[in-house]
């Protein structure tokens, strides 16, 4: 602060800065009582009680004691989570299968319709608005129950079998399949990242279509050699911030397994595991331990995918020019 | 620096500051009046109690009605009622618990008595039963012991129930199949659930492998138990049986596929077997009869389950226990008292909550109940009463939901054929060892 106002005005005499603080305190002082509410809601709902979670992961903490009847455990909650609880490490492979099964697919849809939809014509912007209609549906209760009873023996999707003569599996209750049918219901949700594309899409100039439509080359070579690398920033936030969601699913498993992530653990996502652990056992200081390493491992991989960003995100603003 | 040109007057600093602090601490008085409410519940000789239960409309109806009579009775107390379907209660009870907000009285069942007893969430009992504000001497013993945790009463059963197996009479006329009967042997019933399947074009019963309470009756059956104190009551030969009866079960075809076991495996009354017609008959309790009664049209019958009902016991299907935290801890037992044994209360309540648990109020309302469901529990649960053996089964220990979630589980990998009846009772007695925290 301090620097810009020297800068600013360099030829002000000494006795008028304190003057010039003295405002840029009173604005600040506004500033931080406008935010209040915000930072108090920061401190209050998310910084403080992440921290409170993060002494509770090493404490046996119930929510039937209090805080203070908790006694320190040291690391054995983190200890019986690396080694002991066998539900633990599968959950971890249901959640990485759904994120490693379901992120791909649902960008590859999003980017596809996104294609589809970037073209001038009638009623263009309804189309639009139908494609993004599932996701304003949300991680919502209703539209899981509905996907139940979509995905049973007689549920819609086997009478539309039927009709080919294929006799439907019970998907939703056969632990072979039940996780796809929730990979399947989180693909459809495509939506928010298909608006961001189309955004994307936009962006891109369209000189160089037309420069490469004059040196012949094919939809192919203009889609694989322009809009994807025009495109990839969009495709890098993408990505980052579905594989995050990717790892949070919860709401349609709790659904569709009655809380329980059955059939046998097929659709015991990691957080639905963290919920019945730390509500349903009222283990809250294991629960606590797992979610901090949940924290810690989604950072990681962000962190990962940024490293990667490098090697195939074009910022144009670095490279032209 | 002068402070007069950093800040302006002191007058004026300070005034700043506390604008500042009052900006910052008017939302922290506000979250703390919105939570401190409960304190002034009582001023000017008025008390709100809070009560809490799970249940259908149906139970809040009569509930409601109850508390009204007692509010009638006693001008000074009135109630914060709040209730909500079985799934996500105990979520809830544990986040008030968690927040120092525990209801006053709430609804709790064998499942969690222990852990919020053992963890000193409810209120001791028996010092109010010795002066006599609470009343449980008409209770019959075995159902006042099913609430003693650690020889501390930790929960008013509000009602009787046991095993029942219950089944689909229209389906068994309309094919002339004959009736199951209290007394079969195990592989008598599936012999006849076989049949059932074969003439009714219909599974003749709900796979029990994943429920705890037919286990719990085999057990006993066998000379074991679910639980000794705090240790298992069972080994792996035992589980190895069970889990090959019913392996055997489904080789002759008694039961549905396993997708539809796996459905019918929700605790939830509705999604039962029996009253979404996918099998003859349901693995239940005495006192959930009406409310599957409610989601068919079919005529029902009901029995014990199969072998020896002797080893069945008078079960308290839930109770009302009281926070130790309470800021009105004896009108709380108070109400308690007068939900177990007012007469006109008694009346209003009926057997929603299973069977009164006092035995004298009992008799009045089998004498005048007139919903022929609740009297066919009644005169079922009677009748077995009668008979039932010595040595019930005390309250189950801490863990004890887990011991049923991990017997769902196990039973479905048997059920889907991922593990043999022997790996499967391996894994049981190792994650429900683990799960009560025994050796």
């Amino acid at each position: 602060m301090t620097a810009s106002t020297l800068t600013r005005d360099p030829a002000a005499p000494a006795a008028h800065r304190p003057g010039r603080r003295v405002r840029r305190r009173r604005e600040n002082l506004a500033g931080y009582v406008f935010l209040s509410p915000w930072l108090l809601g920061l401190l209050g709902i998310t910084a403080v009680p992440m921290l409170i979670s993060l002494y509770l992961s090493f404490t046996d903490y119930s929510p039937l004691i209090s805080l203070s009847d908790a006694s320190w455990v040291g690391f054995d909650n983190y200890r019986r989570m690396f080694t002991a609880d066998q539900s633990y490490w599968h959950a971890v492979t249901v959640t990485i299968t759904f994120a490693l099964v379901a992120v791909p697919l649902k960008l590859a849809a999003a980017l596809g319709v996104a294609l589809l939809l970037n073209r001038t014509m009638r009623g263009i912007s309804v189309f639009r608005g139908l494609f993004y209609l599932p996701s304003l549906l949300g991680g919502s209760v209703a539209l899981a129950i509905v996907w139940v009873s979509m995905f049973n023996r007689e549920g819609a999707f086997n009478s539309f079998l039927a009709l080919f003569g294929i006799e439907g599996l019970p998907w939703v209750n056969d632990p072979d399949w039940a996780l796809y049918t929730l990979i399947l219901l989180a693909v459809w949700q495509f939506g928010a990242p298909m608006v961001i594309f189309l955004a994307g899409l936009k962006q891109v100039p369209v000189e160089l279509y037309e420069a490469a439509s004059v040196d012949g080359a094919s939809a192919w070579r203009k889609f694989a050699h322009i809009t994807l690398p025009m495109l990839s920033p969009v495709i890098f936030f993408n990505l980052v911030l579905e594989t995050i969601n990717g790892f949070q699913g919860f709401t349609s498993a709790f659904v569709l397994s009655n809380g329980t992530g059955g059939p046998v653990d097929s659709t015991l996502m990691y957080t639905l595991n963290l919920y019945i652990k730390g509500f349903v056992e009222l283990d809250m200081g294991y629960a606590s331990a797992m979610a901090w390493v949940f924290l810690l491992v989604i950072g990681a991989i962000t962190v990962l995918l940024f490293s990667t960003g490098r090697f195939w995100v074009h910022y144009s603003d670095n490279e032209e020019r | 620096m002068e402070p007069i040109t950093r800040g302006g007057t002191p007058a004026q600093r300070t005034t700043r500051r506390r604008l500042l602090a009052a900006a910052l601490t008017v939302p922290l008085l506000l979250g703390a009046a919105a939570c401190g409410g409960d304190d002034d519940a009582s001023s000017g000789g008025k008390t709100e109690l809070s009560i809490f239960w799970w249940g259908a409309e149906k139970r809040a109806e009569l509930t409601d009605q109850a508390l009204a009579l007692y509010t009638q009775k006693h001008p000074d107390v009135t109630f914060k009622k709040t209730w909500q379907g079985n799934q996500g209660y105990f979520d809830k009870l544990a986040t008030l618990t968690a927040g120092g907000n525990a209801p006053d009285i709430f609804q709790i069942d064998d499942n969690y008595i222990s852990e919020y007893a053992g963890r000193g969430v409810t209120l001791d009992l028996t010092p109010y039963t010795q002066d006599g504000k609470l009343d449980v001497s008409k209770f019959p013993e075995s159902l006042r012991k099913y609430g003693e945790v650690d020889g501390k009463l930790a929960g008013v059963a509000m009602g009787e129930n046991t095993q029942g197996l219950v089944y689909n009479k229209t389906l068994l006329e309309k094919f002339k199949l004959p009736e199951p009967k209290t007394g079969m042997s195990w592989e008598e019933f599936i012999n006849w659930a076989a049949d059932v399947s074969k003439k009714a074009k219909l599974p003749g019963t709900q796979d029990a492998s994943a429920v705890y309470q037919a286990l719990w009756v085999f057990l006993r059956q066998n000379g074991k138990d679910l639980y000794a104190g705090k240790q298992l009551g069972f080994d792996e030969a035992d589980m190895t049986k069970w889990f090959t009866l019913w392996k055997d079960a489904r080789a002759k075809g008694a039961t549905p596929t396993p997708d539809v076991i796996h459905e019918g495996n929700a605790s939830d009354v509705s999604k039962q077997l029996i009253v979404t017609g996918k099998a003859g008959t349901s693995w239940v309790w005495t006192n959930q009869m009406p409310e599957l009664k409610k989601n068919t049209e079919d005529e029902l019958g009901l029995m014990a389950y199969p072998g020896d009902s002797k080893v069945q016991w008078a079960r308290a299907s839930l109770y009302f226990s009281a926070f130790r935290g309470s800021k009105h801890k004896d009108t709380a037992v108070d109400v308690i008292n007068f939900l177990a044994n007012d007469p006109e209360a008694a009346k209003i309540l009926g057997t929603d909550r299973g069977l009164p648990p006092n035995t004298d109020i009992r008799k009045q309302i089998a004498a005048t109940v007139t919903d022929p469901n609740m009297k066919q529990t009644i005169a079922v649960q009677d009748e077995l009463g009668k008979q039932f053996g010595p040595n019930p089964p005390t309250v189950p220990p801490q863990g004890h939901s887990k011991v049923r979630s991990e017997l769902v589980r196990v039973a479905e990998e048997v059920v889907y054929g991922r593990q043999t009846p022997e790996q499967a009772a391996a894994a049981y007695v190792a994650a429900a060892k683990a799960a009560i925290g025994a050796s």
